[in-house]
């Protein structure tokens, strides 16, 4: 079952073939740019990659990943340092989509072409609810027929660098408790020089991945039951987080 | 319940969340909760869940999407007590 019109399915269909057929282009793209031009490094990503492949060869399930945020390149990030490169030309339905900010990537006409490419679905956070709500119901759809996404916890960068629980986004609730089965990979992410938000993680940088697998689960019903699975979500991720400063001390 | 009445307890919920405190003073039924009373849009959900409790009420997320104004609320209200 699904709320979505046969026009919305067919228009996410043409936009993962044709992201997938490209992908041999923009997926070692991107990891150049994020190894071999910003610099950046994963600590202990062959450990983090054989997790995480073993995970996805575990189950079909569907997979939310939910991840904190702390600059723009993020979900860039955490899908390289997931799968790395060439096992996504594999498993491409486990390279997530993404919903990005709309007002940050569509002001040019490549900027929306790299967008609809790299299966990224654009949202207007804090928008009307019908948009929202639009691009959800798109979500729980590819996440109901064996597609990956990935969101932000806290819904945008957080504005004092550590995860933030009052600007928890329902919508994962909403996403983990209405998709049959939806397990939620919740993914702490931190370079070793980001002191607070930015656009981009400084040149250079190391960074500490981590995740764990979450089933959330309430009693309740209706949005106080999608409430409480954002908020366990949420609890996760300040307890990942914790652990990271904890090993930094 | 009187209109007014259901909007002056919707306005009283929203207050506690309203980041915008002088545009309380003014509100109408077409004031935009987010845009206007700048209520964080991770803090709806909780507006919807206090019309819940205070008005005795259940509502989906069907409903609670189309929330966007203060009338849009009250009208809400109005047809779950209907």
């Amino acid at each position: 079952m699904t709320d979505l019109t046969r026009r919305a399915r067919l228009a996410l269909w043409v936009q993962r073939e044709v992201g997938r057929v490209l992908s041999v282009f923009w997926i070692p793209a991107s990891a150049f740019a994020l190894r071999y031009v910003m610099g950046y490094r994963i600590k202990n990503v062959a450990r983090l990659r054989k997790r995480f492949r073993a995970l996805m060869a575990e189950s079909d399930e569907p997979v939310l990943i939910c991840a904190n945020h702390l600059t723009m390149v993020d979900s860039m990030l955490v899908a390289w340092a997931l799968g790395g490169t060439w096992w996504y030309f594999f498993h491409y339905r486990r390279m997530p989509w993404n919903l990005p900010e709309y007002r940050n990537f569509t002001s040019l006409w490549f900027g929306r072409a790299a967008m609809w490419i790299t299966k990224c679905i654009p949202i207007r956070r804090g928008g009307r609810r019908e948009h929202v709500s639009a691009v959800l119901k798109r979500i729980k759809y590819l996440l109901s027929r064996g597609e990956t996404a990935l969101v932000f916890a806290e819904g945008g960068r957080s504005r004092t660098g550590r995860v933030q629980l009052d600007s928890i986004a329902y919508g994962m609730g909403r996403i983990t408790s209405s998709v049959r089965n939806c397990r939620a990979l919740v993914v702490y992410l931190r370079g070793d020089r980001q002191r607070t938000w930015s656009t981009v993680p400084a040149m250079g940088d190391s960074f500490y991945v981590d995740f764990e697998v979450l089933r959330p689960h309430s009693e309740r019903t209706g949005m106080r039951r999608s409430r409480e699975f954002a908020q366990q979500i949420a609890q996760r991720l300040v307890g990942m987080e914790e652990k990271y400063f904890a090993r930094r001390k | 319940m009187a209109r007014d009445e259901t909007f002056g307890k919707v306005m009283e919920i929203i207050g506690r969340y309203a980041k915008n405190k002088d545009a309380i003073e003014g509100a109408t039924e077409d004031t935009n909760i987010l845009e206007d009373l700048k209520v964080n849009s991770a803090r709806l959900v909780d507006v919807i869940l206090d019309f819940e409790d205070e008005f005795d009420i259940e509502v989906d997320d069907e409903d609670a999407d189309a929330v966007n104004t203060v009338g849009d609320a009250v009208t809400l209200i109005e047809a779950k007590l209907a």
